[in-house]
């Protein structure tokens, strides 16, 4: 039982009472961050560097890494309360969970998605410790075809959002993928679409979209429709979950959890990703899809959990291998130079007490962020309670300081302004946003791994099948377009053959 | 025009202030890092900045300003009173933005040079699965099959974009440039073996050396590196006209009366001779490199002119 004693062996340091606070301190400081839009881990952790250079390596990297998991819990609060995505992670969260907080449940939303991030994290845990090493190895035979063809089963199983309104869902998407185009061309380096705005040429920031067209957007319309707010302001129901919540969740965070897990292992995909495939996951295979988008529990739970298993197992490539799978990954590898570690895969052997430590932290801290989460419900939920006047300029105010504190530019904060507008003429309009989300996010990413696996192959795109993994996805692909395909077509023959 | 105005009155304002750059800094002072928080711009700059507000005696603020490769940020810089109470952290990047990128403002003309602080070298790694053990080897093999060997980098323009073109050039040989983003992704990728060769920044770079997952061929500096002593220089093993340093150094906007400069200069050599900083640095590949202010102003011409051959050569400027 080397992992049992391995285990203890982390417990033993993690629950020394300078490590706990470290922990505490650094899930303190990740909710708070998350909570607040812009400000996410990656300039927090840069500007707290410094101050742990006289702390130990362990208790440095247990605060560290309680910052970053801490942010992806507080992250979804603001998401569901006032559709303000606090993370670029948790706009997901903002479909449903907000309608669920506009229908009085935002007390069962909030406290679904911190059980479910909990549940993840425990997880996402276990797997660093059981499977770390083979996991690794497993991620570093994706090349640019692999993240290709997967990318591309996400998007033609994403079709799946297109239900209702095929033409408005697939208009947005191509939006998205418009919007996603904007920036430097990764191959050529030739500014697409900047109109010579210098600060076009690195591309659309997602927080400026997403704030933009969500929070911001909401707000105009709220404003545009006095009824609804009062349906808004009706009384808060009951602040737990109930149990058909919860039966309706399990499955959610069961499924989340191994979405988040699998691509969470994967370096090449972005924070967004494994919550994006988590929604459109469980709205494929809910009884009654048309829910989602007015208050699905399971639009929540799904989420909020592979988000959670996602940052958990980004963890993986930088304490088994020390590759950075993230910004926030590139830094910590930093803060453990720093200690005088050299990062790889010496570290379990030589410094034991850091790998299984910092596990065991990870554990923990989740323990916290849950005990912390729970309770504070009752006090975001009252939020809630604060008249319109005060709320709106007040997520206004935040909105605009998270936009600005992304990379210190008042451009970002007129660009958000523009897609406030932009998003509430599309509400208007009856597009849905959430489609363009998804466009915006695996656009960029499926032609980077597109255009670099053609690069390297030659023009050859038989790579694609020629690599067993990549292979695996296309059929998958092909199988997935058949399943949508079939079934319209044996309709359309039995509705011609009945007439 | 309005940023002329401001320009002028800016200017203005520091000639009635030069008089009290005796009790320069009175208020905290603005260090603009032009790349995100997080790569090693930001490291070095931090690492300089916490330094530096112990030397001068009053905060030494950091902000990020990234985008356009630098250029934004630097655009900024300088924008700002010439008061030294702004000041600019740069990079290789400075010496290869005019090649790449069309500017508002002079590289040389729009900035005073306080000075330079800290240099790395990159080192030329293969995939072990990649059958050479030397950079004559590597040379070979490119020889034989013109174009076909691919070569990792973080991106266009990038450290390790310029030190794979620059070896192109010097060591005549074709090889294709895969671009990434970022040097993460990059390193990434030739680890897991899809792409072969990567010419990195040494410090990501040595724990995989160390480690037997990547090949060290040679170093890119003018002598070898004390992190990996056995490892030749790229040009003492073959390349001889090779060599490929980043470094990051500290300017100020033009019209920062002389004896802020100075002072700023004095406390950045204060700052250097730490040994705390040294180690810091070095935790990012860094060490300390020291030039007096004009020295490091003719340093910057020369790697602009060692660049802009490479960039146009090489053709990194596709249009």
């Amino acid at each position: 039982m080397d992992l049992l004693n391995n285990l203890i062996f982390g417990f033993s340091v993690a629950l020394s009472l300078q490590n706990l606070a470290y922990c505490f301190i650094g899930v303190s400081v990740g909710t708070l961050i998350g909570v607040l839009p812009g400000i996410g881990p990656l300039a927090t952790i840069a500007m707290l560097l410094p101050l742990t250079y006289n702390v130990g390596p362990v208790g440095a990297l247990i605060m560290l890494a309680g910052i970053y998991y801490g942010a992806q819990y507080g992250g979804s609060t603001t998401a569901i309360l006032v559709n303000l995505p606090g993370e670029t992670s948790s706009v997901v969260t903002c479909i449903d969970g907000y309608q669920m907080a506009r229908q009085g449940r935002a007390g069962p939303a909030l406290a679904i998605a911190a059980i479910g991030s909990f549940f993840a994290g425990t997880v996402g845990t276990l797997l660093i410790a059981l499977f770390g090493p083979p996991l690794a190895d497993f991620a570093l035979k994706f090349g640019a075809p692999e993240y290709f063809s997967l990318m591309l089963m996400g998007l033609v199983a994403a079709a799946v959002l297109a239900e209702g309104d095929m033409i408005r869902s697939l208009t947005m998407v191509g939006m998205g993928l418009l919007l996603g185009i904007v920036g430097s061309d990764v191959n050529t380096g030739i500014p697409r679409f900047s109109f010579g705005i210098t600060e076009l040429t690195d591309g659309i920031g997602f927080v400026v979209v997403a704030v933009g067209v969500f929070a911001v957007g909401e707000i105009i319309n709220n404003l545009g429709d006095p009824t609804e707010r009062q349906v808004f302001t009706s009384a808060i129901k009951s602040l737990m979950p109930t149990r058909e919540d919860f039966k309706a969740s399990i499955g959610p965070i069961l499924r989340g959890t191994g979405i988040g897990a699998f691509f969470g292992v994967l370096p090449g995909t972005g924070p967004a990703v494994a919550s994006l495939s988590s929604y459109m996951l469980e709205k494929r295979i809910a009884a009654d899809p048309s829910r989602f988008g007015h208050g699905a529990i399971e639009g929540v739970a799904g989420p909020e959990s592979a988000n959670n298993a996602d940052a958990q197992c980004k963890f993986i490539p930088m304490l088994t291998l020390g590759l950075p799978a993230s910004g926030v990954m590139a830094l910590m590898l930093g803060a453990l130079t720093i200690h005088g570690i050299q990062p790889g895969p010496e570290v379990m052997t030589l410094r034991p007490e850091l790998f299984w430590g910092l596990i065991a932290s990870m554990w923990i801290g989740n323990l916290m962020l849950v005990v912390l989460n729970l309770p504070m419900v009752g006090i975001w939920v009252r939020i809630l309670k604060v008249p319109y006047r005060f709320l709106f300029p007040a997520i206004m105010a935040f909105s605009a300081i998270g936009i600005y504190s992304v990379s210190n530019s008042a451009f970002d904060v007129y660009l958000a302004a523009l897609f406030a507008v932009v998003g509430f003429l599309w509400v208007k309009l009856g597009f849905n946003p959430a489609p363009m989300l998804l466009g915006f996010v695996l656009g960029p990413m499926l032609e980077e791994h597109l255009r670099r696996a053609m690069l390297m192959s030659g023009g050859d795109a038989s790579v694609f099948v020629k690599r067993p993994i990549s292979l695996v996805f296309i059929i998958a692909t092909v199988l997935i377009l058949l399943a949508l395909v079939v079934p319209a077509i044996r309709k359309r023959r039995d509705s011609v053959a009945s007439s | 025009m309005r940023s002329l105005l401001l320009k002028a009155a800016a200017i203005l304002l520091a000639l009635s202030t030069a008089a009290f750059a005796q009790d320069y800094p009175n208020r905290p002072v603005r260090l603009i890092i032009p790349f995100p928080p997080g790569g090693s711009n930001d490291v070095v700059g931090r690492v300089m900045a916490t330094a530096l507000s112990e030397a001068l005696g009053k905060q030494v603020v950091v902000d990020n300003r990234s985008g356009a490769g630098g250029v934004i940020g630097t655009e900024v810089a300088a924008n700002s009173p010439p008061d030294g109470y702004t000041i600019l952290v740069i990079s290789i990047a400075h010496a290869v933005n005019p090649w790449l990128y069309k500017l508002n403002y002079d590289p040389i003309k729009s900035f005073v040079p306080v000075g330079i602080m800290a240099s790395g070298t990159n080192v030329l790694v293969v995939n072990p699965e990649l059958p050479v053990k030397s950079v004559k080897e590597l040379i070979d093999l490119a020889k034989k099959e013109p174009g076909k060997l691919q070569y990792a980098s973080a991106g266009i323009g990038s450290f390790q974009h310029l030190g794979g073109e620059l070896f192109k050039l010097e060591a005549g040989v074709d090889l294709l440039h895969v671009p990434f983003k970022g040097g993460g992704p990059s390193m990434i990728d030739i680890i897991g073996g899809h792409t072969k060769v990567m010419f990195s920044s040494l410090v990501q770079t040595t724990p995989h050396i160390k480690s037997g997952k990547l090949r060290a061929l040679g170093t890119g500096g003018a002598t070898r590196s004390p992190v990996l002593p056995d490892v030749p220089t790229i040009a003492e093993a073959g390349v001889p006209t090779y060599q490929a340093i980043n470094w990051w150094g500290i300017l100020a906007p033009v019209g920062t009366p002389q004896p802020i400069i100075d002072k700023l200069h004095a406390a950045l050599t204060k700052v250097q001779n730490s040994p705390e900083t040294q180690k810091q640095l070095s935790t990012e590949g860094a060490s300390v490199m020291q030039m007096s202010s004009a020295e490091f102003g003719k340093f910057m011409q020369a790697e602009m002119t060692r660049w802009e051959r490479v960039v146009k050569e090489g053709k990194i400027k596709a249009e």
